[in-house]
């Protein structure tokens, strides 16, 4: 019998049986559709990832207050032991340049006119722009008269902008942050999350206004660039900083220190750690519906040989080798898996576009993303599927006498 | 050895048995038959007596369990499973009482079934074969029908069309008309007579009806798995005793 007779026929009785065809196919269509589903999460979840890491250059480290449990462990966050002293200091060292120390300031409102909204107000210095990679889309970021004068100005960020000004030009304009009024001197280019926080909510004015309006006496954060090497760079800044505190930490156990330092390597191994786990993840998912589907196929085939005992020993009768009937069923399964699989391809790309859609409505940094090997391989995972949990029933199929399989009621 | 005189199929002292979990029943005992090609052949015998077996042996649907069985001369004991489906697919049909047609499925899909492994026939040539097939039984009207939407008589002279399609050697039909009223009956007993008389084919029929079995030209009777008597052998006696017949 020729291929192609076989794939007719095969492809004639699966639509006899349409029911029966579609019951066995929901196995497989749920863990491919599942496979491509957590695939494209994954990938979207990525792009975020790397998105906010992205936000530290490769020569750019940041230091926070805190400890943190081991170099991906939980962070506890630190409130004084970051000072404008260890700036000084940090400053004074050879292998670190353009430091950018940042303070939170505590102020509920920014207001324009009538328009009201809830900013993240930080006093920072010109450097933190430029290590942060924040450039102005409208008049400037701060400058160094800025922060002689302690002036009261403000950069905004995008969204800031346009929460309270709409379509004016907001550079020259006087809002109000707390109880006092600041002239807006740029807006910045949208930024979108940057260490899941929304960068467009900042409004940044100069470190030593801040300091003036709230008495504090540490920072929040210092970014800061290496010169030459950057290993050198981060171990001279942490030692710096551990003999400054009194810390003794050879070891170099993060857990010991009172600051964290992040950069850009450290974010990629994170990312690393949380791709190759949320691969783990994915597979365990895939081989465990691939499994179920399989062992469903199987069952429903194995019915169908019962079923078609007679069908069986009359395509026997009239000339059907035993290959000629392995063939049929085992084609009759792949065809199965094989339109599972597309159908669960197609709804996988589906609802993770609508995930998609959902989630970046709160998170716009989530972008739809779909893994093209991960389809291949679920689909060529469904056909193996469907190869080896046909290959029993088939060849229960071929082995039927005909005379036995005409007798069958 | 096999010469153009060889009968289509002879057999030699040929027992069957089947073996039920090491149970033994045996069913025929030492059958000498030999039928001619061309011949209109009647197997009758009340149920049971191993009509359907014998049947099943001579179309290589089943192994005897002794004694020979020669087609066209050949020794046929030595064929393994793929040969002896390649004889059904080019040398034998069968026309079975349950018809045994794919329910669903067009009359004309059903009777191009046997085309599919038909290992010499191309595959354009398929549809105007089977349709020649269907025309044969009269059926031209219905060859898109599902063959469930027949009555009992056109669904078995679908299967007659099948059972022609090859143009085979010899065609079985086990007890054809055992499902059907008698005008039904009458219907594919007179599709198989014209198969015979019009196209020359070998037919070995098995009923238990003498009616049916009177469209034969010879008739053997089968009693607990023997050959009780053989009409043929009774014709020559008495042939030879008129001296030339025909
Ligand atoms: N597969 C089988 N296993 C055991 N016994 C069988 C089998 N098929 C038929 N028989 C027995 O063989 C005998 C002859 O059966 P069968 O050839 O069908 O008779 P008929 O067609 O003349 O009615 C019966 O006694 C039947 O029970
Ligand atoms: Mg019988």
């Amino acid at each position: 019998m020729l291929l192609r007779d076989t794939i007719h026929t095969a492809r004639k009785a699966l639509s006899t049986n349409k029911n029966r065809s579609a019951l066995t196919m929901l196995g497989v269509i749920i863990g491919v559709g599942s496979v491509v589903l957590m695939t494209s999460v994954g990938a979207s979840m990525e792009g975020l990832i790397l998105g906010q890491i992205s936000s530290i250059g490769a020569k750019s480290m940041i230091i926070f207050p805190g400890q943190q449990e081991g170099s991906q462990g939980t962070v506890t966050a630190g409130f004084d032991s970051l000072t404008f002293e260890d700036v000084d200091a940090l400053s004074r060292l050879k292998t670190v340049t353009s430091i950018g120390p940042g303070m939170f300031v505590d102020i509920a409102t920014a207001i324009y006119g009538r328009e009201e909204t809830e900013p993240r107000v930080i006093g920072t210095v010109p450097n933190y722009f430029k290590n942060r990679d924040m450039p102005a889309a409208l008049g400037r970021t701060l400058d160094d008269r800025d922060i002689l004068g302690a002036k009261h100005v403000a950069v905004i960020g995008s969204e800031i902008a346009s929460d309270l000004f709409q379509f004016e030009n907001p550079v020259g304009k006087r809002i109000k942050l707390g109880d006092l009024t600041y002239t807006v001197v740029g807006v910045l280019e949208p930024i979108g999350t940057q260490f899941f926080q929304n960068a467009d909510e900042f409004v940044f004015i100069p470190l030593s206004t801040a300091r003036s309006v709230t008495g504090q006496k540490y920072l929040n954060m210092v970014s800061l660039q290496s010169v030459g090497d950057f290993d050198l760079a981060e171990s001279d800044v942490k030692s710096l900083l551990r003999q400054r505190h009194g810390i003794v930490n050879p070891k170099d156990d993060s857990d010991k220190d009172d600051f964290i330092v992040r950069t850009s390597k450290q974010a990629n191994d994170i990312l690393g750690s949380v791709s190759l786990g949320l691969t783990a993840f994915i597979t365990t998912i895939a081989a465990i519906s691939l499994i179920v589907g399989g062992i469903g196929i199987m069952n429903i085939m194995l019915v169908a040989v019962t079923e078609r005992t007679r069908e069986i020993g009359l395509r026997k009768a009239v000339g059907a080798r035993k290959a000629d009937i392995m063939l049929q069923f085992l084609i009759e399964a792949i065809l199965l898996t094989v339109i599972a699989g597309i159908i669960g391809v197609i709804l996988g790309i589906a609802i993770s576009g609508l995930t998609a859609a959902i989630v970046n409505k709160f998170l716009d940094t989530y972008d739809f993303a779909v893994s093209v090997p991960a389809i291949f391989l679920a689909l060529i995972m469904a056909v193996v599927t469907g190869i080896v949990f046909g290959i029993y029933p088939a060849r229960q199929a071929s082995k039927l006498s005909p005379m036995t399989a005409l007798r069958y009621e | 050895m096999p010469s153009k005189k060889a009968p289509l199929i002879e057999t030699i002292d040929l027992c069957k048995s089947y073996f039920n979990e090491e149970l033994e029943t045996p069913v025929l005992f030492d059958i000498n038959l030999t039928i001619q090609e061309g011949e209109f052949l009647s197997i009758m015998g009340p149920s049971g007596s191993g009509k359907s077996t014998l049947m099943h042996i001579l179309g290589f649907l089943d192994n005897p369990t002794s004694g020979k069985f020669l087609f066209r001369g050949d020794r046929t004991k030595s064929l393994n499973d793929d040969e002896l489906a390649r004889i059904r697919a080019t040398r034998v049909s069968f026309v079975f009482q349950a018809f045994n047609l794919l329910p669903r499925t067009s009359v004309l899909d059903n009777v191009m079934l046997p085309l599919l492994y038909h290992p010499t026939i191309p595959a354009s040539e398929r549809v105007e074969r089977a349709m020649h097939a269907i025309a044969t039984v009269g059926l031209t009207e219905r060859a898109t029908y599902f063959t469930n939407q027949l009555s009992g008589g056109q669904q078995q002279r679908v299967a007659i069309a099948r059972a022609l399609v090859t143009e085979p050697d010899i065609i079985f039909a086990d007890e054809p008309t055992g499902n059907l009223d008698s005008t039904s009956g009458i219907q594919v007993m007179d599709a198989l007579q014209q198969l015979h008389d019009d196209m020359g084919r070998t037919i070995v029929l098995v009923t238990h009806e003498e009616a049916t079995a009177r469209h034969a030209e010879r008739i053997i009777h089968l009693k607990d798995g023997r050959i009780a008597s053989d009409s043929k052998k009774f014709k020559r006696v008495r042939s030879n005793g008129k001296g030339k017949l025909k």
